[in-house]
């Protein structure tokens, strides 16, 4: 008798319990992901916005829509330019990564040459030297020797940097590959280039959509360098840069909706970007931790 | 036979060509953007140098180095860094945990909150930093107009004064971060196997027994790895600081790596700076060596917590 009436609460306070413990995930989740979203959502909602609703209260939504934010961005602060700043000097970063992320990766994985171990030593002892962003100034000093430093090209050096966490990343990467596909290449007479272009080139993209995918990110989001370098050269500002450089206009004020228009203008692409590649960025990030 | 020899020199010359054609891209990048400029540091740590156009360097022996520890703004700094690290750690380390242990399993739903959580990573932090700046306003921030709406506060917080500055900076820290530290335990809970958390279920643990007895002390090693990214990161982030509070108010938020940056750049548009190379570099070559000791001292402690389990 008594079995008979304690089972179904057992089963009820479990399932009570259950249902508990559900509810406080979802509702730590539901937290976590407004506590995320909410400084999205409130830029590209405010870039809408007229300067006098963002400042002093107004809906969650845009009252009015006003696209024109835009417009006054793009034309009158310029941004038109600034984009096409960052869009060329990300697109060069990546691509300068990629290539030489590539071929050293590849020879340091496949060949024994004279001064690899000394090479090797220097490049992860530099993964673990960091003395931040002031190594800029000698970086800069050094392009102005070359009369470099009013030109894109300084910021594309800059921020491609050493890339030597991503020369490993390559290399790690190639020495999974099995070596008798080389091997078989040179019996046929394949060159080291041959064997690098046809072989295994194409074997490393994946790892080489990482590198130029975090590449990418890094220029794109990139503050620091760009705003060094750029000091005597503000025509080749970024975008970030940019946007950021509003908070000192004299306007300041009476800009917030501008300054939201700007950071919408220099946030959006790279949502794009991770619209369509979410997955690769989260395996990427593994991919790199997994080798520290 | 020396012919043969020649030939074989011959060919190893010929290999290394082959290599170094291969290797000399990167590494004019390398050594010209990573190596040089850490040599350059550590000559000027003794030098006095004002720049370009402002005479020679002057040798100062170890001048530099002394300032550094006489500097009270520059341990006041470093004190700074450590509250920013540690309390930026203590926070993001569990919320990550968690995060990872509700959402590990990729399908439908989990996934896309995953990507929702990883996605203040992608962005930039200066752009967000001018947002947060913007939010945070103490009379016209959004934050503060919705917290008087609700009555939660009946007046204004300053968040980025004097008290609050170092708390907020940590929580927008904390914002940009704890997707990045999730994934890292995703990829912890992934290696943990599958039959020992079940064969914990069947011995009748609960959940929360099955996290702290048997997920925890399996993610010792990977746990290990991310305390330490967690721990050295705290040193290098500056641009979030640079934007958001510039260091201010009063230095309340001056971290080590912005201050010796100060002797290089000027924080902000606004600011005029008359540059002091040497002792700049001095400040970066000892907090470099103090994140260096800090990582070392991390890690032996690290391995008596080996021991232990």
């Amino acid at each position: 008798m008594s079995r008979n009436i304690q089972k179904p609460e057992r089963y009820h306070s479990k399932s009570r319990n259950e249902a508990i413990s559900l509810a406080v995930k979802w509702i730590f989740l539901a937290i976590m992901i407004l506590f995320t979203l909410y400084p999205i959502i409130y830029t590209i909602f405010g870039s809408l916005k007229t300067n006098a609703e963002l400042t002093q209260g107004g809906s969650f939504l845009p009252s009015e829509w006003h696209f024109e934010n835009y417009y006054q961005a793009f034309v009158e602060a310029d941004f038109m330019k600034y984009a096409m700043n960052s869009i060329v000097i990300s697109l060069s970063v990546t691509a300068l990564a990629v290539v030489t992320c590539s071929l050293a990766g590849f020879i340091l994985a496949r060949r024994e040459f004279a001064g690899k171990k000394i090479l090797m030593a220097l490049y992860m002892s530099m993964m673990f030297v960091s003395l931040g962003s002031i190594t800029l100034y000698p970086i800069y000093e050094m392009l102005r020797g070359l009369h470099l430093h009013k030109t894109i090209f300084a910021m594309i050096i800059a921020l491609t940097g050493g890339q030597a966490s991503n020369v490993f990343l390559v290399m790690g990467f190639t020495k999974a590959l099995p070596k008798e596909l080389d091997e078989a290449a040179i019996i046929d007479g394949c060159s080291i280039y041959q064997v690098y272009f046809r072989v295994i080139l194409p074997l490393t993209k994946p790892i080489l959509a990482v590198v130029a995918l975090f590449s990418f990110r890094n220029a794109w989001n990139d503050y620091i360098t760009g705003l060094v370098m750029t000091i005597t050269a503000p025509a080749l500002k970024t975008l970030t840069v940019a946007v950021v450089q509003l908070k000192y206009s004299v306007n300041a004020a009476a800009e917030w909706h501008i300054m939201l228009a700007g950071a919408s203008i220099a946030i959006i692409p790279i949502l794009i970007v991770y619209l369509f590649a979410n997955k690769q960025f989260i395996a990427g990030l593994t991919a790199g931790a997994v080798k520290g | 036979m020396s012919e043969r020899k020649n030939a074989a020199k011959k060919n190893q010359i010929k290999r290394n060509l082959e290599a170094y054609t291969f290797m000399i891209p990167n590494l004019i990048l390398f050594l010209s953007c990573s190596v040089y400029p850490v040599l350059w540091a550590l000559k000027y740590v003794f030098y006095q140098y004002g720049g370009y156009g402002t005479g020679a360097p002057r040798f100062v022996g170890l001048d530099n180095l002394a300032r550094v520890f006489r500097d009270k703004v520059y341990w006041e700094s470093m004190l700074h860094t450590f509250t920013y690290g540690f309390g930026k750690v203590i926070i993001i380390i569990p919320l990550a945990f968690f995060l990872a242990f509700l959402l590990n399993k990729q399908k439908g739903i989990n996934g896309i909150a995953q990507s929702i959580m990883f996605l203040p990573t992608v962005m930039s932090s200066a752009v967000m930093g001018l947002v947060f700046y913007l939010l945070f306003n103490a009379y016209n921030g959004e934050i503060n107009q919705y917290l008087m709406k609700l009555h939660m506060i009946s007046q204004p917080i300053n968040w980025l004064g004097k008290e609050n500055a170092m708390k907020t900076l940590i929580l927008t820290a904390v914002w940009g971060g704890v997707g990045n530290y999730m994934v890292y335990f995703i990829a912890g809970i992934q290696q943990v196997s599958e039959d020992a958390i079940e064969s914990a279920r069947i011995d009748g643990a609960s959940k929360i027994q099955t996290i702290w007895y048997i997920i925890v002390p399996m993610l010792g090693p990977i746990l290990k790895i991310i305390l330490m990214l967690a721990i050295t990161s705290a040193f290098h982030d500056i641009t979030n600081v640079m934007v958001l509070t510039e260091g201010g108010p009063n230095n309340a938020t001056m971290v080590s790596s912005l201050y010796s940056y100060r002797y290089f750049f000027p924080i902000s548009a606004a600011e005029q700076v008359v540059p002091q190379y040497g002792y700049g570099a001095a400040l970066s070559v000892v907090t470099a060596c103090i994140a260096g000791a800090v990582t070392i001292v991390y890690l032996k402690l690290s391995k008596r917590l080996d021991d232990i389990y």
